[in-house]
């Protein structure tokens, strides 16, 4: 059997051009359309582009079908866009965007539309059961619910790692400023859904009043919400923009659905084969990455990622993430190194709009790569030249790591 | 989840916990399977059915959810995690049943590592007019009231010239409410008399030890069948696995039927099973005769409320055949007359009776009529008669008519249980009649009188064999245990409403 090795994302490389979104939230007022309208604008003016140039469309939601009964996405969005393209519909802003860059890499197009939705709040009553399509049915048969799951996720990894009395303390302060750190960040953030800070003491108290280990402030909450980019192949961006964003590492793996099945129940090993097939891709180490978004559905879920994208050593992100935290300055320290994690907020404060989350992770890293993040530009130790983004979808069954960069080398 | 299609793969596989193991490699899956995702093609047609029905789980983390989705609500709040059997070879997500959950701190670590069993029960509310959706991912701790045994199968020793008891089983529920003199069973909020059928047959299947397959015919008698058309003899058959099993079309070879005459909708079959095993060419070595009940009663400020008082919940499971018999069947004498005592109309929630005409031209007319012809026809004297076990819908009403037949209290009151469980309707004098079989010694004679309204009884005598003492050990959910376990948990009145009411 031939074994795939560093192969590189070919001689068209896809890069990013343009990118917008809305502001997370509930948008009441709005149906999935404006929402869609608005991210597509900015982003197709922010990359210099007509509509007539869109060769392709790459989108992604997760619930349109339920929460607004449109079951063919790509005639909806062809409707209001009045464009005839070919169009792909994704789950997730990440699985659209790895698409789009294979039909960039293949030559096929040029530019492409990547734009994601997502209107949880027209079904507030419902969005929970529906959150568990994610999960395996005969868990949601058993009484499994969206926050079950990291819960148990807790249980297994203080077990696994034996931490107990004052080191659980200090793990449980842990994942709080984990909550705190996004909220800091969110309030620059002028899109987040929460642009307020939170005190470790809420985060407890949210924990005390749901009577268990992670509470309401350690988890994304239901948004609404739309984002969208402008791929280009490298042929062609010279034409638009001086300074675009390389997608240099685009990469995905699966797991099984039935989270109790897995082996191994404190990581998620899709996220671990993902970003060791990016960095092969993109040709970096991990230690070149300087500035990460990841998949914060509750802040235990941020901690592992550290762990999953090697950024820490198993069992050992929580410490880091805590002696980091307790004089905040913006970034992690990991073994001497700076990491920025979720700048923009992240899922707990930017706001989770399923299909638009891994738009508004990109937007970030996009933004800050550029150096255009404004009074939320990080301060790192020299030029910002490599991000990283992971996205995923359901517990951990799917997952996908972008890897963008200021430059193409 | 209320469409038909996935209602019935979903229970097929979650009522019975069917799953399948690699006979190459030995790995486990929960869920059949066709191959073995370690051996590849290999393992094609060497998959084994197994199935974690009568296991011993282990919890390994868990967790409490109290905001539940849409259709747990009514559940919750609950304990949910993760459960692994044989030795970590299989992990299943799982609910904690029969738990209610109190406002103070729960220590989370106390409940991992514990031993749980898988329990029968209905999965999630549902809307009035769907199927009932039901699995077997609910557990309780293997050392609290509901204990974990052993379903062995063995062949049976000795044949017998009459047909009788082989086996036996009966279920209440760890939840009772106290009142005055009474303590009455009640359903958890996720059972019904679906759920407590299945676990009274499973506890007759553990008693006796016979081959499942080998059950020919199940009777399910009720009068609280959530459903009006569709019969929980199906379900049984299914989850218990009777008669042989045509695996290809998840089909049982067994006859399954649901059957209703009020309280005495169980006892009728007794000579129907008995009869059908003995009759050779039937091939029939086995019958199964269940009766079960949610006892169902209007609230007490409505029309036919004074029931609430006496309703219970609860079921009762009877093997019938001619081997390893531990009670013959002697003789029976039932009656009938069209005595409108008591009804449901169809569509009524809850059933109406006739007050103080329940209990003289119906309830003691029909009982003493049959037991004195039964009597007469075995010329038999009160007191040549061991045990005696009647109707028993409240207490005074078994008490008075024992005595008015002649019977001194230590004839009656150990098969007088209605004090510790209620009326348990279909239920009621079989698990009398289970807690006489508990205690008798071999060569008894009991006489078990049930009553319906409606009204008819059907009075059978009963001679326990030498037999009955060496099955006494299989079955430590006794009686006596249901009704004494330290684990068993009272609750108020308006707990008991919104449980009897059920999901």
């Amino acid at each position: 059997m031939t074994r795939r090795k560093n192969r590189k994302m070919g001689s068209h490389h896809p890069a990013i051009i343009g990118v917008g979104r809305t502001k997370f939230g509930e948008h009441y007022e709005k149906g999935p359309e404006m929402l869609i309208e608005e991210a597509w604008l900015k982003a197709s003016e922010s990359a210099g582009i007509e509509r007539k140039d869109i060769e392709a469309c790459y989108s992604s939601d997760y619930f349109l079908q339920l929460t607004n009964k449109i079951g063919i996405e790509e005639g909806f969005i062809s409707e209001f866009s009045e464009l005839h393209v070919p169009m792909e519909k994704m789950r997730s802003f990440s699985s659209a965007l790895l698409n789009a860059c294979n039909g960039v890499q293949s030559g096929k197009y040029g530019i492409v539309l990547v734009g994601g939705v997502e209107k949880m709040t027209d079904r507030w009553d419902k969005i929970r059961d529906d959150l568990m399509l994610l999960e395996d049915p005969w868990s949601y048969y058993a009484g499994c619910t969206p926050e079950a799951n990291h819960d148990l996720m807790l249980r297994e990894y203080i077990k696994k790692y034996k931490i107990s009395g004052t080191s659980l303390e200090t793990f449980n302060l842990s994942l709080a400023h984990i909550s705190v750190k996004n909220h800091h960040h969110a309030k620059l953030n002028e899109y987040a859904q929460f642009q307020s800070e939170v005190s470790v003491d809420r985060v407890l108290k949210g924990r005390l009043n749901a009577g268990k280990s992670l509470g309401l402030f350690d988890f994304a909450p239901i948004s609404d919400g739309a984002t969208a980019l402008i791929l280009a192949s490298s042929d062609i961006t010279k034409e638009y923009s001086d300074a675009p964003i390389w997608v240099i590492g685009s990469s995905s793996a699966t797991d099984y659905v039935t989270f109790p099945s897995r082996d191994d129940r404190t990581s998620f090993m899709a996220s671990t084969i993902a970003m060791k097939n990016a960095l092969k891709l993109a040709d970096i180490d991990v230690e070149g990455i300087q500035i990460a978004e990841v998949y914060d559905q509750s802040t235990l879920l941020e901690m592992i990622s550290m762990e999953d994208m090697g950024f820490s050593q198993r069992g050992k992100a929580w410490l880091h993430i805590y002696n980091s935290c307790k004089d905040y300055e913006g970034f992690y320290q990991i073994d001497g190194r700076r990491l920025f994690v979720n700048t923009n907020g992240g899922l707990k404060a930017d706001g989770n709009p399923l299909g638009a989350t891994g738009g508004a992770q990109v937007f970030e890293i996009v933004k800050q790569l550029k150096g255009e993040a404004g009074n939320r530009q990080v301060n790192s130790d020299g030029d910002l030249e490599y991000g990283c983004v992971l996205e995923l979808e359901g517990f951990g069954t799917k997952a996908y790591v972008h890897i963008l960069a200021r430059e193409l080398k | 989840m209320s469409s038909e299609p996935i209602e019935r793969r979903v229970s097929y596989i979650g009522d019975r916990l069917r799953g399948s193991q690699c006979s190459i490699c030995g790995k486990e899956y929960f869920r059949t399977k066709d191959y073995c995702g370690k051996c590849g093609r290999k393992s094609f047609g060497k998959m084994q059915d197994i199935d974690f029905f009568y296991e011993k789980g282990k919890l390994e983390v868990c967790t409490i959810v109290r905001e539940p989705t849409n259709k747990f609500t009514k559940l919750g709040p609950y304990i949910y995690g993760i459960i692994s059997f044989h030795d970590e070879k299989v992990r299943v997500p799982g609910r904690l049943t029969d738990c209610i959950l109190k406002d103070e701190e729960i220590d989370i670590s106390l409940l991992e590592n514990r031993e749980v069993v898988p329990r029968f029960r209905r999965r999630c509310a549902t809307g009035q007019s769907d199927i009932i959706p039901t699995i077997s991912l609910a557990f309780s701790f293997a050392d609290e009231y509901y204990p974990h045994q052993n379903h062995e199968i063995i062949k049976p020793k000795k044949e017998y010239e009459t047909p009788g008891i082989v086996g036996y089983g009966v279920y209440v529920s760890k939840f009772r409410i106290k009142e005055s003199a009474m303590e009455r069973s009640i359903p958890f909020i996720d059972e019904d008399a679906i759920t407590a059928a299945v676990e009274a047959g499973k506890m007759a299947l553990i008693h006796s030890r016979i081959d499942p397959s080998l059950i020919g015919k199940v009777y399910v008698g009720s009068e609280s069948n959530p459903y009006a058309v569709k019969p929980i003899a199906s379900k049984v058959a299914q989850v218990l696995k009777l008669g042989e099993e045509e695996k290809l079309d998840g089909v049982q070879s067994v006859d399954a039927v649901d059957t209703e005459f009020a309280c005495k909708a169980a006892t009728s079959m007794f000579k129907d099973a008995s009869a059908l095993v003995y009759y050779p060419r039937a091939h029939i070595p086995y019958a199964m005769v269940i009766g079960t009940d949610n006892s169902q009663a209007a609230p007490r400020d409505e029309i036919g409320g004074e029931l609430d008082f006496f309703v219970g919940y609860g079921s009762s499971a009877f093997i019938f055949g001619i081997h390893d018999v531990i009670a013959e069947i002697e003789a029976w004498y039932s009656c009938t007359s069209d005595t409108p005592d008591f009804w449901r109309r169809s569509l009524e929630p809850y059933p109406r009776h006739g007050g103080r005409f329940t209990g003289d031209p119906a309830y003691f007319k029909h009982i003493q009529k049959a037991a004195r012809r039964l009597m007469e026809k075995l010329k038999l004297q009160p007191s040549d008669i061991d045990y005696f076990v009647s109707h028993q819908p409240n207490i005074r009403f078994p008490i008075k008519v024992a005595t008015e037949l002649g019977f001194k209290e230590d004839q009656y009151s150990a098969g007088l249980q209605v004090a510790k469980f209620g009326n348990t309707y279909s239920g009621a004098s079989p698990i009398g009649l289970a807690a006489v079989l508990d205690e008798a010694k071999p060569n008894e004679k009991i006489l078990i009188v049930s009553y319906g309204s409606g009204a008819g009884a059907d009075a059978y005598c009963l001679t326990t064999t030498n037999q009955i003492k060496e099955k006494r050990s299989r079955q430590k959910f006794t009686v006596q245990h249901q009704c004494e376990s330290e684990h068993v948990e009272y609750v108020n009145y308006d707990t008991y409403r919104r449980f009897k009411l059920g999901l």
